[in-house]
């Protein structure tokens, strides 16, 4: 069993059911974190770095964004009884296409973003795969804590 | 026969488009048109027809009694709901079927080519173009072509990769050298197939490679940036991933710049329900 996390969205599971997985990370970046002793696991899945290019759309849906999204994300799973210094964090997404000036660095400008907010709150990334041009899903396995990567076209492997 | 000639065969046995939707299509997007042309227009598609009537007397709309008139119903859900219905009749063909080839499963094509419309949309918006039912057309089925050289990339897959990653050129460019011809050429063949303007078969034919378009370059780049954005978001993408080129040249062209792409891509996540929605409406209409 696995839920599905869409596009601009998040999820949260608890316990060794559910599994959580997110299709088609492009530019868009996969946040997954566990915390192994309240078996917590959680998965955003975010398009942009900054809520300020439209506040409205964050307000509606704060999931849109690195700076609004990535918060909710550890406060939900704070909910669950996850702590701050349990939690294991693991990245994937952030693709750019073959761009020399760097017109359209969504990938790059969400990967700072992200690294920005972590790193003001302490917080390390454990794994990441990030950048190239490729498109990735991402499995967050609530059995193991072991988050998976896909690479479209080809086998899944471990992040 | 060599292998390009037996892929652009294999195109020619394509059924063709719909006469119905580009007529229709034509027609709600220009805001002189009635309500009764529209109506004479659609009401011989059986799909679209049902599909209205589905629309019209769904929970949505609240009515007290079913409509089963398609003027009535026209009236009552008015043209913009109407526009993704003709649309969703669409998918029923090539653009929701599984392109294993690129790894796309079913829908991922669909969803991307309603990703790219959308987005033409919305820059033909920002840059004072208003709507454009042939550009919406060109976003859509920019990526025909894949649908009919799915079995060739799949059997060529890894000396195609292999070339993207060792050469460090994009996907359309290793698909030329391996097979002779890339999607965005397959594309424009179909579209001109369909006898659709030479505007739009332009578009699609440059829709990577928009600096090399003849003529036409504003409708070439939109579509470009239309495409590329969808490609960014990642929304319906497959095994070439975003192995594209960007161009600078057409930003500077609509006078856009970085902070436009992510308003767009704000734009298209806002919308993402619409476009399951859409992907929805190819479901066969039920009995229930």
């Amino acid at each position: 069993m696995k839920k599905i996390v869409g596009i601009a969205d998040m999820g949260i599971s608890q316990g060794q059911g559910e599994g959580l997985i997110t299709y088609s990370l492009g530019s868009c970046i996969g946040v997954a974190i566990f915390d192994p002793v309240a078996q917590v696991g959680g998965l955003l899945h975010y398009m942009l770095p900054e809520s300020q290019i439209d506040p409205q759309k964050a307000q509606k849906n704060p999931y849109m964004f690195a700076d609004t999204g990535i918060p909710l994300l550890f406060k939900e799973a704070y909910r669950y009884g996850a702590t701050k210094n349990r939690i294991i964090v693991k990245v994937a997404g952030g693709a750019q296409i073959l761009d020399e000036s760097g017109f359209f660095n969504i990938g790059k400008r969400n990967y700072m973003a992200l690294r920005k907010i972590l790193w003001r709150n302490n917080v390390l990334i454990k794994a990441e795969d990030i950048g190239g041009q490729v498109s990735r899903t991402i499995r967050l396995d609530l059995e193991t804590g072991k988050v998976w990567i896909k690479y479209s076209g080809e086998g899944e492997k471990e992040l | 026969m060599n292998l390009v000639d037996t892929i652009i065969q294999s195109a020619h046995q394509l059924p063709p488009f719909p006469a119905v939707i580009q007529r229709a299509l034509a027609l709600i997007n220009d805001p002189k048109s009635s309500v009764s042309t529209v109506v004479e227009t659609i009401q011989y598609d059986q799909v679209i027809t049902a599909n209205v009537l589905r629309v019209c007397n769904s929970p949505y709309y609240g009515l007290r009694q079913s409509v089963s008139s398609l003027q009535e119903a026209v009236i009552i859900i008015g043209f913009d709901p109407l526009l993704e219905i003709v649309l969703g009749s669409v998918a029923g063909s090539a653009l929701g079927e599984a392109i294993p080839g690129y790894d796309l499963e079913s829908g991922d094509l669909w969803r991307h080519s309603i990703s790219s419309a959308l987005l033409s949309q919305m820059i033909s918006q920002r840059i004072n173009r208003g709507q454009d039912h042939m550009v919406f057309t060109a976003a859509l089925i920019h990526d025909i072509g894949k649908v009919m050289l799915n079995t060739y990339v799949k059997d060529q897959f890894l000396t195609i990769k292999d070339l993207v990653n060792t050469k460090k050129i994009s996907f359309l460019t290793a698909e030329k050298e391996v097979l002779g011809i890339d999607h965005a050429e397959l594309s424009a063949t179909i579209a001109e197939q369909w006898n659709f303007p030479r505007e739009i078969t332009q578009a699609i034919r440059y829709h990577h490679t928009p600096l090399l378009a003849p003529a036409d370059k504003e409708v070439v780049y939109l579509i470009y940036l239309s495409n590329l954005i969808a490609m960014l978001t990642g929304i319906g993408g497959g095994a070439d991933g975003l192995s594209y080129a960007g161009y600078d040249e057409v930003m500077y062209h609509f006078k856009l710049e970085e902070k436009d792409i992510e308003k767009f891509i704000a734009q298209l996540g806002d919308q993402i329900q619409k476009v399951e929605t859409l992907i929805q409406l190819q479901k066969p209409v039920e009995n229930s």
